[in-house]
Parts: C-alpha cells; structure tokens; sequence
C-alpha cells in the first residue's frame, strides 16, 4: 500500500516536469478550439469542441440544478434545499422578471429570463471548476487522460453572441407582435423636431444592435479578463521560469479567482437575464 | 525627454506602437469604470444612510449599473487586444 502511494506520489511529481519541458508558453492556446468531432454542413461548422462540450454538460447540470431544487420533494415542510430552491426563484421573480417585463408578459417570458439566468450562472460556474476537458492529454497507467483544466464556454465570443441573439430576435418579434410592425418601429424613434430626423433614425437604429453587441460583449470580456488574469499570474512563474514568483503570483491568482467566482459570475448572470427582460419589456410596452 | 523624440522611436517598432493601443485601451477604460463604479457605491452608501428601509429595492439597481460600468472596462479591454491582434 506504501509503495502504490509512494509510486502515485512521484508520478504526480512527473507531471509539473512533463508539461514544463513543453517548452514555449502561450496564453492565447488557451482559447483556440480544437476539432474534437468535425460536423460540417456546407459553410456551416457545427463541430463537437471543447466550448461546445461545456455548453452541454452546463446545460445538463442547470436542468439537474432546476429539477432537483424546485421539483424534488418540495412541500409545506420546507427543507434547506427547499428554502435556496425558493430563495433563486425569488431572486428571478422579483429581481428580474418584475423589474423588466410588464404585468401581462412575465407569464410568459419568466421561464425564459429565469432560465437564461441559472443557465449563465451555470456555465460560468462550471468554467472555474477544474473539469477534465481540455484539449492537453497526459498520460497515466498508459492510458491517455485530458488534463484538468478551467476554461469558460461564455469566455468564447461565439457562445455569448448566441445567447445574445435570442434575447434580440426574441425581443423583435414580441414588439412586432405586441404592437404592430408600424406603431413598434416608430416607438424606436423619440419625440424630436421633425428637422432631427435624419440624425437621430440613423442613431436609434444602430442603438438596437449596439444592444445586442454590449449584451454579448459584457459576458464574453468580463469571463475573457477573469480567466486571463489568474491565467497571467500563474503564467508569469512558466514564463520567468522562476519558482519564488509562486509567493507573489499564487496569492493573487486565488484572490482573483475568488472575486470572480463569488462577484462576477453571479452578477453576470444576473445582468443578463436582467437586461434581457428590460429589453423584452420595453418592446412589448414602449414608453409612448 | 519630449514625446516627438518618443514618437519617432515608437514609429519604427511596432511592437511598441501594439503595446502602448493595449495598455491605453485598458488604462483608460479603467480609468473611467473606476469614477462610475465609486460614483455608483457612494450613491449607494449615501442612499441607504438617508432610507435604511429601501436597501433591499437599491440593491438590484445598484448591481445592475455596477455591472453596466464595469462592462466599459472590457470595452476598452475588447478594443486593445484588437489593435494589438489585428494590426
């Protein structure tokens, strides 16, 4: 038994060696996407990555999160995991569906401003668990196994600019629906002189779709800046090649993981899904 | 030393020229998330001092333009890496 644990510990100690004498270090093969099974439709590349992977394992766990705090065993009775249930619904009742979506249309888009919600906090959550999907293997007992390794799906642009454009083709098609193509695209325009017009149509419009790229971009650059900061610090001993840095750079790295775990990932949820309502509600109800 | 001397060194280096995009992109963005967020939470402390009993209906406000500001960061940060990958 003492000389399996003795064998497993210098093994461990074999790995930091093998994936130092890889030599150059570079930050951004971080976030390029290998193939891991090619699906081409025509110009269309829905190849199975590694993004793609975390969407569906964040997809998975936030239907087991949904289903086994607010469907399982829930009653008069309620028990700790009954209250949080609980406690997450509120927050995407009141914080969010209310605040954004008028009284008549909360019936119908709560599920989904509450969905985008836990999804979010999902997959950026999962993004700071050391999960063993990477695209680095190494190799233990001569089986080839993925390192862990943290990386968040909504860290790539094409994953938040998805998300985004639910929440933008979602909030056309209701303001159509609601209100009429003509009276809906002339609540875009505010009440200005008529002599403003051709400066403030051509503003207001581009205004529609600078909201869908603030949506996205807002998600992407704040997981982006969070996962290369403590990708920088922890990058800086590889790169200097110098253990002592450890000192400085680990404190800092987990402090940085920290506030991005506790702060950022929840109120990037929060904001999405909150801005999301506010979008869809003004456009099923605008202000004249 | 004048920043004409500057340029001239900095226009034969591009290496230079990138760095300087990225590290204003980022700075200045900061710069202003940094006003808007304090700004924001001296409202925030201020508001809560006058009404103590309005804290819970703050909160949500106050997170959601927390987060509006500190997204112009990354705007900035977006904006940087472009002029550094791209050009």
């Amino acid at each position: 038994m003492r000389r399996l644990l003795a064998l497993a510990g210098t093994l461990l100690l074999a790995f930091p060696a093998t994936a130092l004498a890889k030599g150059e270090f570079d930050p951004a093969e971080e976030w390029t996407l290998h193939e891991w099974i090619p699906l081409h439709l025509g110009p269309l590349d829905l190849s199975i990555n590694k993004a793609v992977a975390y969407i569906l394992l964040s997809a998975l766990v936030t239907m087991l999160i949904g289903i086994g705090l607010m469907r399982v065993k829930t009653g008069r009775d309620p028990t700790r995991k009954q209250a949080l249930g609980e406690q997450i619904y509120e927050i995407a009742q009141t914080q969010v569906a209310e605040q954004g979506l008028p009284t008549k249309a909360i019936g119908m888009w709560f599920p989904y401003v509450a969905t985008l919600m836990l999804f979010i906090w999902t997959i950026n959550m999962l993004g700071f668990i050391p999960l063993p999907l990477s695209d680095e293997k190494f190799e233990l007992f001569g089986v080839e196994l993925p390192t862990l390794g943290i990386f968040a799906a909504t860290s790539t642009l094409s994953v938040t600019i998805a998300l985004a454009l639910m929440t933008f083709v979602f909030t056309h098609v209701e303001g159509i629906r609601h209100n009429g193509p003509l009276k809906y695209f002339r609540s875009w325009i505010p009440d200005v002189p008529k002599a403003l017009y051709p400066l403030i149509v051509p503003l207001e419009i581009l205004g529609q779709f600078m909201r869908l790229i603030s949506l996205s971009v807002r998600l992407y650059a704040n997981m982006l800046a969070g996962h290369m900061l403590i990708l920088t610090f922890i990058g800086l001993i590889f790169v200097l090649e110098n253990v002592v840095l450890a000192v400085v750079a680990v404190p800092f790295a987990t402090a940085f993981y920290l506030f991005e775990v506790v702060i950022v990932v929840s109120i990037q949820a929060f904001i999405f899904a909150a801005l999301s309502a506010i979008y869809i509600g003004s456009a099923i109800e605008p202000e004249h | 030393m004048d920043f004409s001397v500057l340029a001239a060194e900095a226009a034969g280096n591009v290496d230079a020229g990138k760095a300087i995009a990225l590290a204003l992109g980022i700075g200045l963005g900061s710069l202003g998330a940094g006003v808007g967020i304090g700004n924001i939470f001296g409202s925030m402390i201020q508001s809560v001092a006058r009404q103590p009993e309005l804290r819970g209906e703050l909160q949500g406000i106050m997170w959601l333009g927390f987060a509006l500001t500190e997204a112009v960061v990354f705007y900035g940060l977006i904006g940087g890496l472009l002029a550094y990958v791209l050009i």
